[in-house]
């Protein structure tokens, strides 16, 4: 019996759990592959066709993404004669790594005292800030800063990827990466702001735990927040840097089989990372739910945020990076500073 | 392309140059055709663009100095084969010029019948190629699905979705039946119900607005100076249609609107498209009311069809049987030149008949060639994005510039 409560107490050990198997890597995996079903799926019944259907008819053709998976990871790599292959490997390694970490640091749900089956982790992941425990993969009391400073890395690395594949395409996505990521950085990290203000913490779960979602206390950041991850994400109408009518494919142009897969999936890892940021601080996260049901709750409300982002292929096109730019700087900037101040008037007066 | 950046020995001092760069857009572009884009770059900015014409260049002009004029229909449509009803139109009114045969009026009212279902195609197909360009996916599929629709009419039709070799001299190939009548009018109403649609998702869309208001500008001097040709020229401001300068088929007598837009961006040709649309099926509505009772092809040829072969094709199935005429006709002495209103624009054939099987010369100007210099001019300046959606808005096919 002990051994098995020992097995049982290491398998669900958050650091483990969380990062390994849910939501992490194994979780994120499969709900990837199902938003790429997804994505194809619902862009199809808008423009009257099928959608992947073949390779498994009754399902609807869900297992397409496995075979295409299959077949990335198992196609030849090519690399190129004139780059670097040192570099040109370790970029989208890289990449697909640093848009991974911050699903580390987010709060997935909180952790009963007891009655549940993660309870017996209640003391070691025990957030004094909502005097619960958290069920995440490595608790921080400041960790909104620790996710964006992490997300933030990410750009640099795809400007990496750029370098070292010597070539011109990629060189002019990545310059358009460079310039997008400092315009949206501002406004996550300034709605972000603004909620860390309104809510008075740095502690995602402390806003979460406070029962009042963001998105009524702070209904602009929320918005600024979500154009920001479409941006940060490139999903349209902000696929800009992978424009492939423009610059192929961008910084992954040269890039084939399971490198591609690497550095074409970190954005959908961003996307879902950022999803359950927003879920956690602007939707209520895993309220009234806790324990495991509690974080299954908040996945289900970070893939409804997920499959919403990239269902906005079928209604839009992609704007010009100039266009872009100006709309982040030029309407959105000034939104920024208005959910600021409604955080700073909203905190005093409300959420205490 | 790049920044360039200078540190100077007394620290960080650091002073951006505009670098200018070349970027080798294609042969295999992800858009249509195959046609290499030189762009040489000042930043975002192009100073200069070379269109490297040729990579589809089936030499139509050549061989049909070997073929009889028969075999020349399926060839002149190899270059536009999305537009093929007019690639053919305008080849055999120039040969019709050159016999001196009367047309019967049905079939002068057919040809235009095909000739304007053919242009909806077309002009679905550019719209859905300008969608992906623009990363609009569901545009793209749209233009694509709706296409297939009038496509299914042309089968009907003539036989055959695209290159459908449906006008001979003389007439038409086979004849309107009342299936193809009703097929027509619901065509009509779905894609009125489908342009609504198009409209809400499309052309309003404040995305897409955004990316061709303002875009790749063409003032009426400049579209007349670069001789911008067909929707292009009518988007910048000037009137010319061939189809009412210098009417063909049964256009004197159909009553039709030829839309023209001032503005001259690339919204305004996306405008212009999908008026002509609708003015397409306004004048598909007319042909199907008014088309007159008779035959399609002159009794000149019609004559001479075998009176067996004639009552198991032509009184069965009302089809055209081709006479032994065709087989190697030898037309008089003497040139002919004709122009059609294609979808991209004017269409122009010159037709040299030095009286053997074999033409001496014919030479096609197509509206797509004609596209390269208007197209080699209006993006200097515009940004990098802009390249494909000035591409697109343009509608330039590049197998029918290569021809």
């Amino acid at each position: 019996m002990s051994a098995l409560y020992a097995l049982r107490y290491y398998f669900f050990y958050p650091s483990f759990f969380v990062v390994i198997i849910f939501p992490g890597l194994i979780f994120t995996t499969i709900v990837l592959l199902l938003t790429i079903w997804f994505e194809r799926k619902a862009a199809a019944l808008v423009q009257m066709r099928y959608g992947p259907l073949y390779v498994s008819k009754r399902v609807g053709g869900a297992l397409q993404l496995v075979a295409d998976a299959i077949r990335l990871v198992f196609s030849e790599i090519i690399i190129p004669v004139e780059v670097n292959p040192t570099l040109f490997v370790l970029a989208p390694a890289l990449v697909f790594t640093f848009t991974f970490v911050p699903m580390i640091l987010i709060p997935y749900s909180a952790i009963p005292q007891s009655g549940s089956i993660l309870s017996p982790y209640f003391h070691i992941f025990y957030d004094p800030n909502i005097h619960k425990g958290l069920f995440i993969g490595y608790f921080v009391p400041y960790n909104i800063i620790l996710i964006m400073g992490l997300s933030a890395i990410t750009p640099v690395f795809i400007l990496l990827q750029a370098w070292a594949t010597n070539n011109r395409f990629a060189i002019v996505g990545a310059v358009r990466e460079s310039l997008l990521a400092v315009s949206y950085d501002v406004l996550i990290v300034m709605s972000l702001a603004a909620v860390a203000i309104e809510y008075h913490t740095l502690d995602i779960a402390k806003i979460t735990e406070t029962g009042i979602p963001g998105i009524i206390a702070n209904p602009l950041a929320a918005l600024v927040f979500f154009i920001g991850m479409l941006m940060a994400t490139g999903r349209f109408p902000f696929e800009i840097v992978e424009a492939e009518s423009e610059v192929v494919v961008g910084p992954s142009t040269e890039y084939s089989g399971l490198l591609f897969v690497l550095a074409m999936g970190g954005s959908y890892v961003t996307t879902f990372a950022l999803s359950f940021v927003f879920s956690d601080v602007f939707l209520g996260g895993w309220l009234p739910l806790n324990g495991l049901p509690g974080a299954l709750w908040n996945s289900i409300k970070a893939i409804i945020v997920l499959w919403f982002t990239v269902f906005l292929r079928a209604v839009y096109g992609r704007y010009r990076i100039d266009q872009a730019l100006r709309g982040s700087w030029k309407y959105l900037l000034p939104v920024a500073f208005a959910s600021l101040v409604l955080g700073l008037v909203v905190g005093q007066l409300w959420i205490r | 392309m790049t920044s360039q950046l200078e540190f100077s020995a007394s620290g960080l001092e650091v002073e951006i140059i505009p670098v200018e760069g070349e970027l080798n857009v294609g042969p295999q572009h992800p858009g249509s055709g195959h046609m290499r884009i030189y762009v040489k770059l000042d930043g975002d900015i192009i100073v200069d663009a070379k269109i490297d014409p040729g990579y589809v260049h089936r030499g139509v002009e050549k061989l049909s100095e070997y073929r009889t004029y028969m075999k020349i229909i399926p060839l002149v449509e190899r270059p536009a084969i999305l537009d093929s009803i007019h690639m053919n139109l305008g080849y055999i009114m120039a040969v019709e010029k050159i016999l001196g045969v009367d047309v019967p009026e049905r079939a002068q009212y057919l040809r235009t019948l095909a000739a304007e279902v053919n242009r909806i195609a077309s002009h679905l197909y550019g719209l859905g190629i300008w969608a992906i360009f623009l990363g609009h996916s569901t545009g793209y599929m749209w233009g694509f699905g709706d296409r297939e629709v009038w496509l299914e009419i042309l089968q009907a039709l003539t036989g055959a979705r695209v290159t459908n070799s449906y006008i001979i001299p003389g007439g038409v190939r086979r004849d309107l039946t009342p299936a193809i009548k009703e097929m027509v009018e619901k065509a009509i109403a779905y894609q009125r119900r489908k342009l609504q649609d198009w409209y809400k998702i499309f052309v309003n869309n404040p995305n897409i607005r955004a990316r061709l208001e303002n875009v790749g500008v063409m003032s009426r001097e400049n579209a007349i100076k670069w001789g911008a040709v067909g929707p292009n020229l009518r988007a910048s401001g000037v009137y010319y249609d061939v189809r009412k300068i210098e009417p063909y088929a049964a256009y004197d007598k159909v009553d039709f609107e030829i839309p023209v837009y001032k503005e001259g961006d690339a919204y305004a040709r996306l405008l212009v498209r999908f008026a002509e649309i609708e003015q397409s099926m306004r004048i598909l509505e007319q042909v199907i009311k008014n088309i007159p009772e008779g035959n399609i092809l002159s009794d000149r040829f019609f004559k001479q069809i075998p009176p067996t072969r004639l009552k198991k094709w032509w009184e069965g199935q009302r089809r055209i049987v081709f006479p032994g005429y065709y087989a190697s006709f030898r037309p008089p002495k003497g040139e002919a030149i004709s122009r059609v209103e294609a979808g991209r624009g004017e269409l122009v054939y010159y037709v040299i008949s030095d009286g053997s099987a074999n033409p001496y010369r014919l030479r096609m100007i197509t509206p797509s060639y004609r596209t390269i210099y208007v197209f080699e001019q209006i993006v200097k300046g515009s940004r990098y994005a802009d390249l494909p959606a000035i591409y697109g808005s343009l509608d330039y096919f590049p197998p029918e510039a290569d021809r």
